[in-house]
């Protein structure tokens, strides 16, 4: 997937004035807030619930390296060979070569961001190998080259008409339908050939379990589980914090996924592979991987205060909860992961210089902090990032910030702390500020601070401050 | 006479100093005893809020020393509150002198509808007011502080007001500070349906009790829907809602 983290702002403007995406925005969001909200209620006590989540995941990013050991061993010794991908490089080109060697000429894949990290369906295509998306939303995306709108719902914002027109021409649809059932139908039988004579499955892990070797699925659709089950050789790609340290915890942490994700108390459909078939087994693949990708996590893993970012188990509560996502929608986060998840997550992974905008775009609002089943402080870590961009700090790409913006600061903060200084400068400040008010009000201005007057006005700098107004009437009236 | 002392943040100072007058009217009318500081300026949150940790400190200490001694801080602005409250700490947090003085500050000081109803135990201040009236929770208010009932607690003792609901009351309304400069194109899409809500609700007058809000919403209204009334809550209750002039 090609990287566009640093049009964010442009690709947000083009979304805001697409009536789709508006329309959509205005419905959808509320309505999986809602039903995540609802999910979350039927717990017997929700916010005990996403206390336990923050302290499984405080606790497996705590101990990851050990943990990481740990399942490296049991899933070995359950017959899973496990592969450790530094980056995204590395972990492409050992499937790659995987597929090559194995004469693959297709693979199906079940829903995988880490593989949207990586892109490698793009690899796999260039080197002439098909990749089949079987997530019905992924296979959509995958078909029109768009990136996921929602981590959960990827083409939940395409219209219904564009889906039959797609099918039409990709899969072979006879007779055209708006009918939802007859379109999922369509791809379902398009896909049930491919499953048929599938020679390699690629899959995502949800939670990888420390203690007994296992990985887990979840989804509504039953194509994971397809691409796990039909072909001879299965690759499960995950990214690497997403180890829990025991199979109780990773209960725990799929009874917060579902519910957060579309508000099921659990997924249609929930699989676990401890291992490749054995030999009395009648069917599962033959050879099993497990592609553990770093991709600069484990740099991340360093700083105590940013690793919490990898405390994410993906769940998108975050995206219809965000106001600014509900605004601009998935594509203008120019990567896999959108919403308050991709600003904490994209910076760490691609650097600060890149995602400037990501972590810049929040009011700080708090509604993801809020509803995080793992405690993740999305606004502390915003203002984290925005600190270490401000030092210029190498270990997070940072190139420092413009010579205007840090004087500004300087001044600003010596002025803050020197209060003869401060009334000084208001007192310059305001027939600048007020050159063009009329009736108390400033309607415009050019410079720095022309965003604002875009859409607003702003009272015009008080004649008399409360400073003022304390000193010359309100202090003697007590 | 219980002595109050008065954090007023410099968005009221400037832009809307009528709100620091209406909590200074307040307060003496439920019997406290308001003094202002003249060495206050800023919190410190917009070089916070940029990335400016080192200024932002600068800043925080000067704070500290102005208001350290005083028994009770009030505010009417909980963005700024929580700058004090947690921020600072944090930002302090490798200066243990500072650090022990910023912890020791935070709990003294308070939002100003949460100490009238928190720890004065005032609800009914008097006002009175003919009409329908609506309330944004702002995010630092709601989220940051935990303070909701206290405000509408204030709002619904007013005699002859009806407190209504509004539509996704506890969603942003695109201030954030710099935020609404730098992207202005999101932030005016997320005020607008911040005002939308506002006007299907059927109420005569928006009340919140942040100034940042205060501008924000209504610049926009000012600009587009010019009839339109808002009010920070302080100048809703010492006004009886006849304040609701957005200028200077």
């Amino acid at each position: 997937m090609e990287i566009k983290t640093e049009q964010f702002t442009e690709l947000a403007r083009k979304e805001l004035k697409n009536e789709r995406t508006r329309f959509f925005l205005k419905v959808i969001p509320a309505v999986m807030k809602a039903r995540r909200d609802a999910g979350m209620a039927n717990l017997p006590d929700p916010s005990a619930a996403m206390a336990c989540g923050a302290a499984i995941r405080a606790e497996a990013l705590a101990r990851l390296p050990e943990l990481l050991e740990e399942f490296e061993k049991n899933a070995t010794a359950n017959g899973m060979k496990v592969f450790w991908a530094r980056d995204d490089k590395e972990a492409n080109e050992f499937i790659k070569k995987l597929a090559k060697e194995k004469g693959v000429r297709y693979v199906t894949k079940g829903k995988s961001m880490v593989t949207e990290e990586t892109a490698l369906n793009e690899l796999l295509e260039e080197h002439g190998i098909e990749v089949w998306e079987t997530d019905l939303g992924e296979f959509i995306a995958q078909q029109l080259h768009r990136p996921p709108f929602h981590i959960v719902g990827p083409a939940i914002n395409v219209p219904v008409e564009e889906v039959r027109d797609l099918f039409i021409q990709k899969i072979g649809l006879k007779e055209p339908t708006l009918d939802p059932i007859q379109l999922g139908y369509a791809a379902r039988l398009f896909l049930r050939d491919k499953f048929h004579h599938v020679q390699m499955g690629v899959t995502g892990v949800n939670v990888a379990v420390a203690e007994t070797g296992t990985i887990i699925n979840v989804e509504n659709e039953g194509n994971i589980r397809f691409t796990k089950a039909s072909p001879p050789v299965q690759v499960s790609v995950m990214s690497l914090e997403k180890v829990v340290a025991s199979m109780e915890d990773a209960l725990h942490m799929i009874r917060l996924v579902c519910r957060n994700c579309t508000g099921q108390r659990i997924s249609v459909y929930v699989s676990m592979d401890s291992g490749p078939k054995k030999k009395d087994e009648i069917d599962g693949p033959e050879e099993l991987y497990i592609v553990i990708v770093d991709n600069g996590r484990s740099k991340i893993y360093q700083d105590a205060k940013a690793r919490d970012a990898l405390r994410c188990i993906r769940c998108g509560a975050c995206l219809v909860s965000c106001p600014v996502w509900r605004q601009v929608g998935g594509y203008a986060y120019g990567w896999a992961y959108s919403g308050p998840m991709g600003q904490v997550l994209n910076p760490m992974i691609l650097g600060l210089e890149r995602t400037q905008e990501l972590y810049r775009a929040s009011t700080l609002c708090g509604s993801c902090k809020s509803i995080c089943p793992v405690g993740i402080d999305h606004p502390s870590l915003f203002l984290y990032y925005r600190a270490k961009d401000v030092l210029g700090d190498p270990n997070f790409k940072s190139v420092n910030r413009p010579w205007m913006e840090r004087k500004f600061f300087k001044m600003f903060s010596w002025a803050a702390a020197t209060p003869w200084a401060w009334n000084m400068g208001v007192r310059m400040a305001r027939p600048i500020m007020n050159k063009d008010a009329q009736n108390g009000v400033v309607s415009k201005a050019k410079g720095p601070f022309q965003g604002w007057f875009r859409s607003r006005n702003i009272p015009a700098m008080a004649g008399d401050t409360f400073h003022d107004r304390w000193k010359n009437n309100l202090k003697d009236k007590g | 006479m219980k002595e109050v002392s008065l954090f007023i943040p410099c968005t009221v100072d400037l832009f809307a100093p009528r709100i620091g007058e209406a909590v200074v009217n307040l307060l003496r009318r439920v019997g406290a005893n308001p003094i202002y500081h003249e060495e206050q300026t800023c919190c410190g949150q917009p070089a916070m809020n940029a990335g400016y940790r080192e200024e932002a400190k600068k800043v925080a200490k000067h704070f500290i020393t102005v208001f350290e001694k005083d028994p009770v801080i009030v505010s009417p602005a909980g963005s700024c509150v929580c700058m004090v409250k947690d921020h600072y700490p944090e930002i302090l947090e490798d200066e243990p002198d500072w650090f022990r003085r910023a912890k020791d500050l935070a709990p003294r000081v308070y939002e100003f509808s949460q100490y009238l109803v928190d720890v004065l135990k005032v609800e009914d201040v008097g006002a009175s007011f003919e009409g329908k009236v609506t309330y944004h929770e702002s995010c630092h208010i709601l989220r940051g502080l935990g303070v909701s009932e206290q405000p509408k607690k204030l709002i619904r003792a007013v005699k002859g007001a009806q407190l209504i609901p509004l539509d996704n009351a506890d969603s942003c309304c695109g201030f954030g500070g710099e935020f609404a400069n730098d992207f202005p194109d999101i932030s005016e899409s997320m005020v607008k349906d911040k005002v939308e809500s506002f006007l299907t609700s059927g109420a005569d007058l928006l009340v919140l009790n942040e100034p940042g809000c205060f501008l924000n919403i209504g610049g926009y209204l000012n600009r587009n829907h010019p009839g339109k009334r808002i009010m920070h809550l302080a100048s809703f209750l010492a006004t009886n809602g006849r304040e609701a002039e957005y200028g200077n």
